[in-house]
């Protein structure tokens, strides 16, 4: 895992996720979106992400072509609803990439040193790193509690889920509650014995520094936005 | 209290790593206080005297409850600030006395945990390695050297770089061995650290502890599987009900009587006469499969030319042919006969696919060549669910409802009276009667056993396969797992053990299946 010459810094991504959602909240034009989304795609190829890349680079295509192809006057309703919907996803986008590139290629310790460095106090940092650490357990969790469900015969299928929602639920999250208490636990112990609660400085074995790069990147990626508002683009 | 306690006691001149006097602990009634795999009902500490010396290596021992694992909480100092409860008595760990907080214990104790799963905090091992010393706020020049250091001491190097979700279980120990010594803790608690370990990565285990023990650490290590750290051992500790009932030294210990060992709920000192019990019953079965009569009336699960497998998206579009991909596993499975009213111990190191293995016999995952037939005819993935069932490891995922009674009854009509009547006879078979209206995961780790295999006979299950059950268990209930296997077999069920278990294999199954190393797995 070492560090790429073209690697981001944590916080350049924390950046380009906001700028995702500011996005949003400016309701920018369509052709401003569309140079922010290739924009962001392109730090995923030196991070070895191509093929992420390419699928959201390729959803993210198809979701333009079909708001622009549906024409207005057209008499099929139901082509407005696609319309409506593919416009909606598509303005998601971007915030699905920049979340995706973000949170798969950095690493925890990476995250928890940006939001140190940031004077983020530790009472969101150490519940910010639990919640990052939960995620794959359940995750696998999940899995094996199907597998369960599968066995006794309860909800068994893919459209199970759908056609059964609550009962699903319920036998789905009982047993993932009941575990995530024991995981938390353990969890928990085994954070507590190693320090992590202890006052005073964390060093960090992390090394993240902005580059130039980092500085290039969030001012590339800022400009079609800042034109957009001012109306220039 | 035998007499070399007292010649302890008297020894005052000599320094002490833990001192440990009359302390005696009940675990409070809040939720999180309360340990969930011990009785909290009763006192789990009672008027514990102890003295441990640095360097010396002591072994706690006893079944399970019986206070081992809250002696080790008392030391590493989670007992009483984490878990909470009433504390008389005085106990220090160096000079740290009990009730300071958690963090002030860190430099001084390295803990390592039972669970391989939930004992690690990062991601990936390095930071897992540096987490300590981060936490202790040293330079990052320093912890690289530390790290450099604990790598060339434990010969660890694979190790680093990796994502702990990816290492198996016996690395994943080994890890947190390394991760707890990165701040050179004079002391080390290991509680149970074997729960779940091959015999490979239990020798393994035991160098790097020989390594700690050579370099002057005094180490605590509460165990019921005593055959792999006898040759550690300085002093045995045994338990009971909360109070010390033995403090033996390590050759007074040993020479004890192999009834005597197992009387104290003990599993054996001696792993060599089930070792060679196992590989008898191996030899034996090996050739019962080669003669394998298909006539036998018997109904039973056969595999021809079986290939398991899983990929990281096992159906997965492959343009570039079926070839393997890191992290996939692929092997293939000699031909096997399992039959009905026979216990089938399936060993094998970590990693060798026994999990994958049973996974495709119980219809989970898809064989990705060759044939599972039963009674001789093929049968396919989703009508082996219904024939089959796991009782897995973590038994907490496979209880659904709220009464254990219901758990059986679950998808099946509650007012015919034919099946009110199997469910109580099952209940009754399986000596859940008096726990029938109880809260499944208010039960213990064997009860959960029980009614998890009990609502598996509710719907009629012909394959029962158990993976790992005696993973954590002492003598007593490790009996008492042989006694259910024996159940199911004289109903006529085909089991099948997964286990890393000699004593459960040597004295419970019928036959011994071995895996061996996987040839053709390309796995990473």
């Amino acid at each position: 895992m070492a560090s790429h010459p073209l690697a981001l810094d944590p916080r350049t991504k924390l950046f380009m996720l906001l700028l995702a959602n500011l996005l949003l909240f400016f309701h920018v034009h369509t052709h401003t979106e569309i140079m922010l989304v290739a924009l962001t795609l392109l730090p995923m190829l030196p991070a070895g992400r191509w093929r992420m890349a390419l699928r959201l680079g390729v959803t993210y295509a198809v979701l333009v072509a079909v708001s622009y192809l549906v024409p207005a006057d057209s008499p099929n309703p139901w082509l407005h609803l696609l319309a409506l919907l593919a416009v909606g996803l598509r303005m998601m986008m971007p915030c699905f990439i920049t979340g995706a590139y973000a949170f798969s290629t950095t690493r925890t310790s990476e995250f928890v040193c940006a939001m140190r460095r940031m004077h983020v106090p530790e009472t969101i940092v150490i519940p910010c790193m639990v919640v990052i650490r939960f995620f794959p357990t359940i995750v696998q969790d999940y899995r094996q509690i199907r597998a369960a469900m599968a066995l006794r015969g309860v909800a068994e299928g893919r459209f199970a889920l759908v056609r059964h929602p609550m009962q699903s639920l319920e036998y789905v999250l009982v047993p993932l509650m009941m575990n995530a208490a024991n995981v938390a636990q353990d969890l928990s112990v085994a954070a507590l014995t190693k320090g992590l609660g202890r006052p005073g400085t964390h060093t960090s074995l992390t090394m993240i520094r902005m580059r130039p790069l980092d500085w290039l990147t969030m001012i590339v990626c800022a400009t079609p936005l800042v034109l957009d508002i001012i109306g220039v683009l | 209290m035998t007499d070399d306690t007292n010649d302890i006691m008297n020894d005052a001149v000599e320094t002490t790593a833990i001192e440990t006097s009359r302390v005696t602990f009940r675990y409070g009634s809040g939720g999180d206080g309360a340990a969930r795999d011990e009785p909290t009902r009763h006192t789990a500490l009672h008027d514990v005297s102890l003295r441990i010396r640095p360097g010396e290596c002591v072994v706690l021992c006893g079944r399970s409850g019986c206070g081992k694992t809250s002696y080790t909480r008392l030391v590493n100092g989670l007992i009483p600030t984490f878990f909470t409860g009433e504390l008389t008595g005085t106990h220090h760990t160096a000079d740290l006395a009990s009730g300071s907080p958690v963090d002030a214990f860190t430099p001084i104790v390295g803990s390592v945990f039972q669970n391989p799963k939930t004992q690690y905090f990062n991601a990936d091992t390095t930071s897992e390695l540096a987490f300590p010393c981060e936490n202790m706020g040293m330079p990052a020049d320093e912890i690289r050297r530390r790290m450099a250091e604990t790598v060339r001491r434990f010969g660890i190097e694979p190790l680093l770089n990796r994502s702990v979700f990816r290492l198996s279980g016996g690395q994943k120990q080994r890890l947190a061995v390394a991760a707890a010594t990165m701040l050179r803790p004079p002391i080390m608690v290991l509680d149970e650290p074997t729960g779940n370990l091959d015999a490979r990565s239990i020798d393994e285990l035991h160098d790097m502890i020989a390594r700690l023990k050579e370099s002057g650490t005094t180490v605590l290590i509460a165990e019921h599987r005593l055959a792999w750290c006898r040759d550690l051992a300085d002093r045995f500790v045994v338990f009971e009900h909360g109070r010390v009932i033995g403090n033996y030294p390590a050759r007074d210990f040993l020479v004890l009587s192999p009834e005597t060992i197992m009387s104290m709920g003990l599993r054996a000192l001696d792993i060599r006469p089930y070792r060679a019990v196992v590989e008898a019953k191996r030899q034996t079965s090996d050739s019962l499969h080669r003669r394998d009569d298909e006539t036998a009336s018997a109904p039973a699960l056969r595999t021809r030319m079986l290939r398991i497998g899983y990929g990281r998206r096992p159906h997965g579009f492959r343009p570039f042919g079926t070839r393997p991909k890191p992290g996939d596993f692929l092997r293939d499975v000699p031909d096997l006969t399992l039959r009905a009213g026979r216990i089938t111990a399936l060993m094998g190191g970590n990693g060798t696919g026994k999990s994958t293995l049973v996974r495709t016999l119980c219809g989970l995952l898809r064989p990705i060549g060759g044939s599972i037939l039963w009674n001789g005819r093929p049968v396919k993935a989703h009508a082996l669910t219904r024939k089959a069932f796991l009782v897995m490891q973590d038994v907490n995922y496979q209880l659904f409802t709220d009464s254990v009674r219901e758990e059986l009854m679950l998808g099946l009509d509650e007012n015919d009276p034919a099946v009110g009547k199997r469910c109580e006879r099952l209940l009754r078979d399986l000596d859940l009667e008096t726990l029938a209206d109880r809260h499944p995961m208010s039960l213990s780790g064997g009860e959960k056993q029980r009614t998890a295999i009990a609502s598996a006979l509710m719907c009629g299950k012909e394959l029962i396969v158990l993976d790992e059950p005696t993973s954590g268990l002492d003598r007593f209930h490790m009996r008492q797992v042989g006694l259910l296997l024996q159940r199911l077999k004289r109903a006529g069920r085909i089991v099948v053990v997964v286990t890393h278990d000699e004593e459960l294999a040597a004295d419970w199954c019928d036959d011994v299946i071995d895996l061996d190393p996987v040839e053709t797995s390309s796995s990473i």
